[in-house]
């Protein structure tokens, strides 16, 4: 069932496979920098993780800094952060970020190193097992995290049975399980020429770069074209309540979630000019503004299509997010969901638009303001075949974003009543209040809770 | 000092402009940054403070109005004697002047394109920055000094924040790290306020009444109180023709001194032990009394720090992270209050103690033997590039000349810090860890959970 379920959730992108002669590389000039910036991008991610072996990618990528076939963890890295850099590598549902930053003056001597660490990684045994009982540890202590906790709850619901159900960091029983030979195979599919992507802020000119990358590249072997998979978020009819049960908080963390948008959706500017002013803009938006502003009942509101990461091939899911005071918890979720009523049925009041598209055409310069800015708007576009729009385009395209519009996109990307609601806090108290709440709604209609979960049902 | 004076103007427009233009400003001094960039600063005669870093990387700018005033000044006025105002009155700073009515401050900078706007308070000071499209220039300023002169605080208004403020604090409080960091400061303080919290506590916030933080604002809200930070893409020859025009006007005010209890040398080592109900595993916080940032040693305390902290080769994470006993461990100076800190986060089942076992060995180390030529180089490197990270970021750059003028009264200590590494040996760092890490010296807080797998 659980491969049937997985197997319907998931649709196919092929990929072309171009003919490469010579690395992708994404440049950005800083000429008065004092550092250079150097990313790694490897566009496949922990998606990719076998089910039941969640957390593959990230051990994989984590290793790879400790030690090579010359050098000892040890050694490695003291060479590295004795030339004043860093290494540090993240990842993600569908592509791993190498990050190096360092003193210009070391820059060369450091793309040594890291060329070491990509083409020779030496996946000691030791290391190995070192690295796997720190991530366990990790994954223990999300435990401590109230909001961590939330997001794990929505995932493991509306993402079942697809890879993205449990985080990249993996699962308790996942990554003790995980064998070297997992890692080195894992190693052979994803470290080729066709899944590199270099990208670099640095003082030093493109030519030199292109010379110094290629010759890296070269090194590396061909590779088998992956093929993107998306999968797509199990939304709800009706309400969905998870209770994740933690006793004694003084505060309750609330997360909404239902599916969101792709980088390439047609309606992605119209619905970020939307959310901007329901929840998305702290300070301004409406929810802020009556949640907190008028009511008093929350420090924090917030929503937005970015809980996932950035816009991607994947729909990812759109959340609304607050952490009110224990006693304001179920009044605050039902406020939340009448403001979304409101706000699905009739968009945005007229100077909540011209905010939006007003604060955010004023602020897109400091999208680009600083080299490394810039090129992370560079890595977007080459990643998600979005381009980057000019100043003018945006303001026009943020301009044509009308609340007719706006509630169209609304109505055809989401749902009133679909929503998996996580609610972190003790769950005998969210009962008394439900029912306190709810006094005087017919039974069919009252919200329920729909599961209660502990901590490490999450984790385990 | 060179004295800079407004630039001339036909007698008509000098007539127009008298009442804003009527104050000059002085050049104090230029202090020149490591990458060749200068900071300059200015004074007016109301006392007002500004600091301008001009660059046009980008036509953008980050502008920031810091207060001499935090929790510490609160809890020793004879007025007020309570923490959380600072804080609380912070929030109300956005709630509303006669000619921007509650709500219009948020608006109108959301709309100008303003990045990162938002308001701090800590123990010593308060600020409040946004980023800005650097045309915006004129109109931040008017706001901002607005609600520097003019603010309403309404009493239905204060009400509503302090729910907000409420929920901050609850927040903060289901933090085992919060509880750590509180009890922390109770152990090591008896006499300076840094005992006290920043937020106050739930009974102090909900009692603040109107005319206190109406007292509280014409007190501590002058201009001989402020300083200005501007970094970005904005020339002298702009900047100050407006700092006159919104602030010139603004009349300096007597600020109460600082009633600051000075702390005691510490004789004998003092301890915590206790728990929070949302731990799932142990918190190990030390604090070692140090002097003050502008003490020579601190110098080779940062470097320590870095030696310690920084890096997959910190020596902390090597000997509790990657052996498994702890999920993060690391050491940092504080300065006001002056601490040298390790914090430690356990992993599960591996109690304080190991870790406190493991922490006291590698102290022995460092008073026994140099940390050698290599680890001392990757300390220094690690510093310096965490520095040109900083300096690269019109906002960080700000935040770092603002954050050490407020607590050593010189903006460029952040700056004369990072120079004097070069000078240190691993001699210093040495003699650093022996005259600081000892027992006498040393408070110590554990946090455990409250109850083993009841959340689990």
């Amino acid at each position: 069932m659980k491969a049937l379920l997985f197997l319907l959730s998931v649709s196919l992108v092929l990929n072309a496979a171009p003919t490469e002669v010579e690395p992708r590389l994404l440049y950005e000039e800083d000429a008065s920098g004092l550092v250079s910036d150097i990313q790694v991008v490897l566009k496949t991610g922990s998606s990719e993780d076998p089910i039941g072996k969640t957390g593959l990618t990230n051990i994989l990528a984590e290793l790879i800094l400790r030690g090579t076939k010359k050098q000892d963890r040890q050694k490695f890295q003291s060479a590295i952060e004795k030339l004043g850099a860093t290494l540090a590598v993240g990842v993600f549902h569908d592509r791993i970020i190498f990050s190096g930053t360092v003193i210009k003056e070391n820059t060369f001597e450091f793309m040594k190193l890291l060329e070491e660490a990509l083409l020779q990684p030496k996946f000691d045994e030791t290391e190995f097992n070192s690295l796997k009982v720190e991530m366990v540890n990790q994954i223990a202590h999300i435990k401590n995290s109230n909001n961590r906790l939330g997001g794990l709850a929505i995932r493991q619901e509306l993402f079942k049975g697809t890879p993205l159900e449990k985080p990249s960091i993996g699962t308790l029983s996942s990554v003790r399980g995980l064998q070297i030979v997992d890692i080195r195979r894992a190693y052979n599919n994803t470290f080729h020429k066709q899944n590199l992507l270099f990208a670099v802020a640095s003082p030093f000119k493109e030519t030199q770069w292109k010379t110094v990358l290629k010759e890296m590249w070269m090194k590396f072997p061909d590779g088998a074209q992956k093929t993107r998979r998306v999968f797509e978020p199990k939304v709800p009819e009706g309400l969905t309540l998870i209770v994740v049960h933690k006793p004694k908080t003084s505060t309750g963390v609330l997360t909404f979630a239902q599916k969101g948008i792709t980088a390439q959706d047609s309606e992605r500017f119209t619905l970020g000019v939307g959310n901007f002013s329901f929840g998305g803009e702290p300070l301004v938006s409406r929810l802020f503004r009556t949640i907190r502003g008028e009511l008093g009942w929350t420090y924090a509101i917030n929503s937005g299509y970015g809980s996932m990461g950035p816009l991607s091939y994947q729909p990812g899911i759109y959340t609304i997010a607050s952490t009110p005071s224990v006693e304001f918890t179920t009044k605050t979720l039902f406020k939340t969901l009448s403001s979304w009523q409101d706000y699905m049925r009739n968009g945005l009041k007229k100077d909540e638009l011209t905010l939006a598209q007003e604060s955010l055409v004023n602020s897109y310069p400091f999208e680009f303001e600083s080299a490394e800015k810039r090129l992370g708007q560079k890595i977007h576009s080459e990643l998600y075949d979005v381009p980057v729009l000019s100043q003018e385009e945006y303001q026009k395209t943020l301009q044509a974003a009308g609340n007719k519009e706006l509630k169209k996109a609304l109505k055809d990307r989401h749902t009133e009543k679909g929503w998996v609601i996580a609610l972190v806090a003790d769950k005998d108290v969210i009962a008394t209040q439900l029912a306190e709440e709810q006094k005087g709604t017919a039974p069919e209609h009252q919200l329920k809770i729909y599961s209660v979960v502990m901590p490490t049902d999450l984790i385990k | 000092m060179k004295s800079v004076m407004r630039r001339p103007f036909s007698l008509f427009m000098a007539l127009l402009a008298l009442p804003i233009w009527g104050a000059s400003y002085e050049k104090v001094a230029e202090k020149k940054l490591f990458n060749g960039e200068v900071v300059k600063e200015y004074k007016l005669p109301n006392g007002l403070k500004v600091l301008l870093l001009s660059r046009s990387q980008a036509p953008v700018l980050t502008y920031q109005v810091w207060f001499d005033v935090g929790s510490l000044n609160e809890k020793t006025d004879q007025k007020l004697k309570k923490t959380g105002l600072a804080h609380l009155f912070e929030h109300m700073m956005f709630r509303g002047t006669k000619k921007y009515p509650d709500g219009k401050f948020d608006e109108l900078t959301s709309r100008m394109g303003s990045d990162k706007q938002n308001a701090t308070t800590y123990y010593y000071r308060t600020n409040y920055f946004e980023s800005v499209p650097s045309y915006q220039l004129e109109k931040i300023m008017e706001l901002e000094s607005d609600r520097m002169a003019n603010l309403i605080l309404d009493g239905a208004l204060l009400e509503k924040e302090k729910g907000a403020v409420v929920g901050e604090l609850r927040r903060a409080l289901d933090n085992p790290s919060r509880l750590a960091w509180d009890e922390l400061m109770q152990l090591v303080f008896n006499e300076a306020p840094y005992r006290y919290t920043v937020l106050g506590t739930e009974e102090e916030i909900k009692g603040f009444t109107l005319e206190e933080a109406q007292y509280f604002y014409k007190t501590f809200y002058a201009p001989n109180n402020a300083t200005i930070i501007v970094v970005g893409d904005v020339k002298e020859e702009t900047l100050l023709p407006l700092v006159d025009k919104f602030y010139g006007s603004m009349k300096s005010q007597e600020i109460p001194k600082l009633n600051f209890k000075e702390e005691p040398p510490q004789k004998k080592e003092r301890k915590w032990d206790g728990k929070h109900p949302q731990a799932t595993s142990e918190i190990l916080l030390l604090g070692y009394r140090i002097p003050s940032v502008n003490d020579a040693e601190i110098t080779a305390l940062s470097l320590l720090a870095s030696h310690l902290s920084n890096g997959m080769e910190g020596r902390l994470r090597k000997a509790l992270v990657d052996k498994g006993i702890a999920v993060s461990a690391s050491a940092g100076v504080s300065h006001r209050p002056d601490l040298f800190e390790f914090s430690v986060a356990l992993s599960e089942k591996h109690p304080a103690e190991e870790a406190l076992k493991i922490i006291d060995r590698e102290i022995a180390l460092l008073h026994q033997s140099k940390i050698g030529k290599a680890a001392f180089e990757r300390a220094l490197n690690q510093e310096l590039l965490s520095a040109y990270g900083s300096v690269d970021n019109n906002n960080s750059l700000a935040n770092m000349l603002g954050e050490y003028l407020m607590i050593s009264g010189n903006y460029m200590r952040g700056i004369e810090i990072l120079e004097g590494y070069k000078k240190l040996s691993e001699s210093d760092l040495q003699k650093a860890a022996k005259k600081y890490f000892t027992k006498e010296n040393r408070s110590l807080v554990i946090v455990r959970p409250a109850k083993k797998g009841k959340t689990s």
